[in-house]
């Protein structure tokens, strides 16, 4: 049984479809990223599997149940963190944490939940005095504290300073140690790189694509080649395969190539030649954001064509 | 449907309905307006208009109880319910297993309390300052009278909460409903020559029901608990009314901005 299961899901509003025929199955354990720029559908998405949106067409389940008639006992095993709401500023955090533990069957301590999240020392604080990153992780508390099954994570981590932005990662990685199915959606890439087993893009409302950040990463194909020219070396001296790849400051070398061998070979031959120091030389795998916004931009370039 | 099992039984209701109780009415108690305007605006009228006389007439008591009751019940009530709502509040405790019931029983529960609650600290402040004869039987049967008609209100502004679209336009909107109601009432003092046909209306609306049978209850219940029967009738009418219509028509969630966009392409696909 898959624990998250949508099947051609389609949500009309007018002649507007946020959400068009978007299938995609997650089995248990699995962390799922959603990736996609705003009004891509990422949201509505996640509303339809928590039962707040009835899809116009398709089928969606969550632990083998159409969430829109989720009882008790299925919202009690589904978390979910949303993307913008308030919170009571007049009670504590830890107040506030222990009453949104109450519905639940076996709710995580509130010590537990303060220390996954890194509230540990706020926990006798108002929530109104709280940083906005800090409310965002009272957020990502009250989603976790029913000890979910399935958990939705809608953009949790937005707002977050780094260091808070790690110390939730840590906190999501925590649970899926006990076997805790995440579906995130964030713009973060590297949060999707760091956290999740798989990418879903979702641009106009379709899935674009649905792989592992490796096969994602592998689509740009090129890796990265980049030198900066050392002092005593002249653009003018470059052989004309490596001077095309000169960016504008007319001292960095960028070459994006599937063949880094063979480009390398002719980059060492080169410096050997003009007796030059190759240090700050630096080879990097395809950029992760560059696959991304290579296959987002495809189907919205052909989407806007088909248009005219 | 298959719901999952295995695990710790879920809490029971009970439980659950007081906790909630108990989380709004610290929200309302850390509300310093809740009690300002429910509480200091009615004793302010008592003091301003009465503190010359040494006994302060029953139907002024009556009214400026009812005013600060209906004040908490309706205004407050419905405008935090509407800033709840739409700052995701409401949904957010949707998520959870919560009994949807749970939640709205609670918020109706706490407010018709908390009213009663201030409308009978006017009704105090009158018996401790200005000489209102106060027995056990009266104290009683305006506290039964009280919760009643706390509930016809609470019911009431849970009903024009789910019609107000945002919450800067909520307050407008809870002070132009209530207003003509209460001021017809005569809870702020009678109007002069009122016509006929305005009396009728206004026996029939919440307000001067309440002030009624708050006034009966303090005149005529030297023996025991005496309630006027019609005035008690119209409030049950209306607490039983609003309770359905406010079950039927509760909206959990903010106004999508795609409602917007949805109504918006609309037009536009109906005007071309």
């Amino acid at each position: 049984m898959s624990a998250i299961l949508a099947e051609n899901v389609t949500k009309r509003y007018g002649e507007l479809a946020a959400v068009d025929d978007v299938s995609f199955e997650i089995p248990a354990g699995q962390i799922v990223a959603l990736l996609g720029p705003n009004g891509a559908g990422k949201t509505t998405t996640i509303e339809m599997l928590t039962g707040f949106i009835t899809p116009t067409g398709g089928r969606v389940r969550v632990l083998d149940t159409e969430p829109r008639h989720g009882g008790r006992a299925w919202r009690a095993s589904v978390g979910l963190v949303m993307q913008s709401t308030s919170l009571d500023a007049d009670l504590t955090v830890r107040a506030l944490v222990s009453l949104f533990a109450q519905p639940y069957p076996d709710p995580l301590g509130v010590d537990q939940v303060l220390e996954l999240v890194g509230l540990t020392a706020e926990g006798n604080t108002k929530v109104g005095v709280l940083s906005g990153g800090q409310r965002r992780r009272v957020d990502v508390a009250i989603g976790i504290v029913g000890r979910p099954r399935v958990l939705f994570l809608d953009e949790p981590t937005t707002g977050l300073d780094p260091e808070a932005r790690r110390q939730a990662w840590a906190g999501i990685e925590n649970l899926t140690a006990t076997g805790t199915t995440i579906l995130l959606t964030t713009h973060y890439i590297e949060e999707a790189d760091h956290l999740a087993d798989r990418i879903i893009v979702i641009a106009g409302g379709q899935v674009i694509t649905d792989t592992t950040p490796h096969e994602l990463r592998t689509r740009a194909g090129a890796s990265t080649i980049r030198y900066e020219l050392a002092s005593a070396a002249s653009a003018a001296d470059l052989p004309a395969s490596l001077a095309g790849h000169l960016e504008a400051d007319r001292r960095t070398v960028l070459i994006h190539t599937a063949d880094v061998t063979g480009q390398l070979d002719e980059l060492v031959r080169w410096a050997s030649a003009h007796q030059l120091d190759l240090g700050g030389l630096e080879v990097g795998p395809p950029s992760l954001e560059d696959a991304y916004l290579s296959v987002i931009n495809e189907p919205l370039a052909s989407k806007e064509d088909s248009h005219v | 449907m298959s719901e999952p099992t295995g695990r710790p039984s879920l809490p029971n209701v009970a439980t659950l309905l007081s906790g909630q109780v108990r989380y709004q009415f610290r929200l309302l108690m850390s509300t310093p307006s809740a009690l300002i305007i429910g509480v200091g605006f009615p004793v302010v009228l008592l003091v301003t208009s009465d503190a010359r006389h040494a006994h302060v007439a029953v139907a002024t008591v009556a009214g400026y109880s009812v005013f600060g009751l209906t004040m908490t019940a309706f205004n407050t009530h419905g405008v935090r319910l509407v800033a709840a709502r739409e700052s995701g509040i409401l949904k957010r405790w949707r998520a959870t297993p919560l009994p949807r019931w749970c939640y709205f029983l609670g918020r109706l529960v706490t407010v018709a309390i908390f009213a009663t609650m201030v409308g009978a600290i006017t009704v105090l402040v009158a018996a401790a300052f200005y000489g209102l004869h106060l027995t056990a039987a009266a104290a009683l049967g305006v506290l039964i009278t009280f919760l009643l008609g706390a509930s016809a209100w609470a019911a009431a502004a849970t009903v024009l909460s789910s019609l107000v679209p945002r919450v800067e336009v909520a307050s407008p909107a809870f002070i132009a409903a209530y207003f003509p109601v209460i001021l017809i009432s005569g809870a702020l003092g009678q109007i002069s020559s009122e016509p006929r046909w305005l009396v009728d209306i206004a026996d029939c609306l919440p307000a001067k029901p309440l002030i009624d049978a708050v006034a009966g209850a303090l005149t005529h219940a030297s023996g025991g608990i005496a309630l006027p029967g019609k005035d008690i009738a119209v409030l049950a009418i209306w607490a039983v009314a609003g309770l359905i219509a406010a079950a039927a028509t509760f909206r959990w969630e903010p106004r999508r901005p795609a409602q917007h966009r949805d109504a918006r392409t609309r037009r536009q696909v109906k005007t071309a």
